[in-house]
């Protein structure tokens, strides 16, 4: 019969840290996010912000328009007035449609085929208020 | 190489590919890129266990190369190869300093680089450091799915015993 094996250092080394792997993920998944009341829905293609809309103005009507990309690809995106989506896009798994609408800044819009991100990043009032259009990218 | 491993190997890759394709068509249940059980992990796990990190390596190649010719694009080439060399080094690296029987170890590792290869690919594609906001849950579904591919890896190490030739 086989006998029982203590688990050796290394192994143990290594569940300890894929552990506190999983927890580091666990807890940063269950961290709130910095919520506010007011985004700015920011669209970055191939790494260069294409266009930043202020969400959560009274002004903020329900619209669509296209983004093309290279070698003709696109994304329909829609804008609501406390969400964002990608409505249509040709791209091949369709994950970015399936995500649906984002209404908080945890977790980006990312059509990874078009080379698309969208992501919602919350304003401060102040900002809000005096609202410009920043051309900030990194 | 003799040619009854040049066989076997040879069906292990039409075996990966076909795993790799039954798994694709099942469509994905998380709506977030990057995220899938990677039952073709099995097929690479298996064979760095049994034979050397070198036929790992080619029976690995062939079928990226093979699922990118048959079904892919341009792009998800560039993911697999990048998610599967890295997975694939840590997983040879880890496979020598484990016990044998902890499949499950290099396998949950290997699931672990190979999101995270993919996410570092996607920072290079998409050059948004947004991407990043995955992290966590590529780390989490890494280490699950890797698991889980390295558990059933062992079994098959277990069932598919002693007629092979390596």
């Amino acid at each position: 019969m086989k006998k029982f094996r203590i688990p050796n250092k290394n192994a143990a080394l290594l569940t300890i840290f894929l552990a506190a792997l999983c927890v580091g993920s666990l807890v940063c998944l269950l961290l709130p996010s910095e919520s506010s009341d007011t985004y700015i829905a920011e669209i970055y293609q191939n790494g260069n912000l294409l266009m930043s809309i202020p969400l959560n103005h009274r002004q903020t009507e329900t619209r669509t328009f296209t983004i093309e990309g290279e070698n003709g690809c696109f994304n329909e995106v829609e804008i609501r007035q406390d969400s964002i989506r990608i409505l249509s896009a040709d791209c091949p798994d369709k994950l970015c449609i399936r995500q649906g609408f984002i209404h908080n800044s945890r977790l980006p819009i990312t059509c990874l085929p078009n080379r698309l991100v969208i992501r919602l990043r919350p304003v401060s009032d102040d900002e809000s208020r005096g609202w410009t259009p920043d051309t900030v990218t990194y | 190489m003799p040619i009854r491993k040049l066989t076997l190997l040879a069906l292990f890759t039409t075996l990966s590919l076909a795993i790799y394709a039954v798994e694709s068509a099942v469509p994905p249940l998380v709506p977030i890129p990057g995220i899938k059980l990677g039952l073709a992990n099995i097929i690479t796990l298996f064979l760095l266990h049994r034979a050397s990190a070198r036929d790992a390596l080619i029976v690995l190649c062939c079928r990226i190369l093979l699922s990118a010719l048959l079904f892919g694009q341009v792009l998800s080439l560039v993911y697999s190869i990048a998610g599967g060399l890295l997975s694939l080094t840590v997983m040879a690296i880890t496979g020598t300093l484990l016990h044998k029987k902890q499949m499950y170890l290099t396998g949950a590792l290997g699931g672990l680089t190979h999101n995270l290869g993919q996410l570092l690919t996607a920072y290079i594609i998409t050059a948004t450091a947004g991407v990043f906001s995955y992290l966590p849950f590529l780390i989490l579904s890494g280490v699950f799915t890797g698991l889980f591919t390295g558990l059933c890896a062992g079994f098959l190490n277990r069932y598919l015993s002693a007629h092979l030739p390596f």
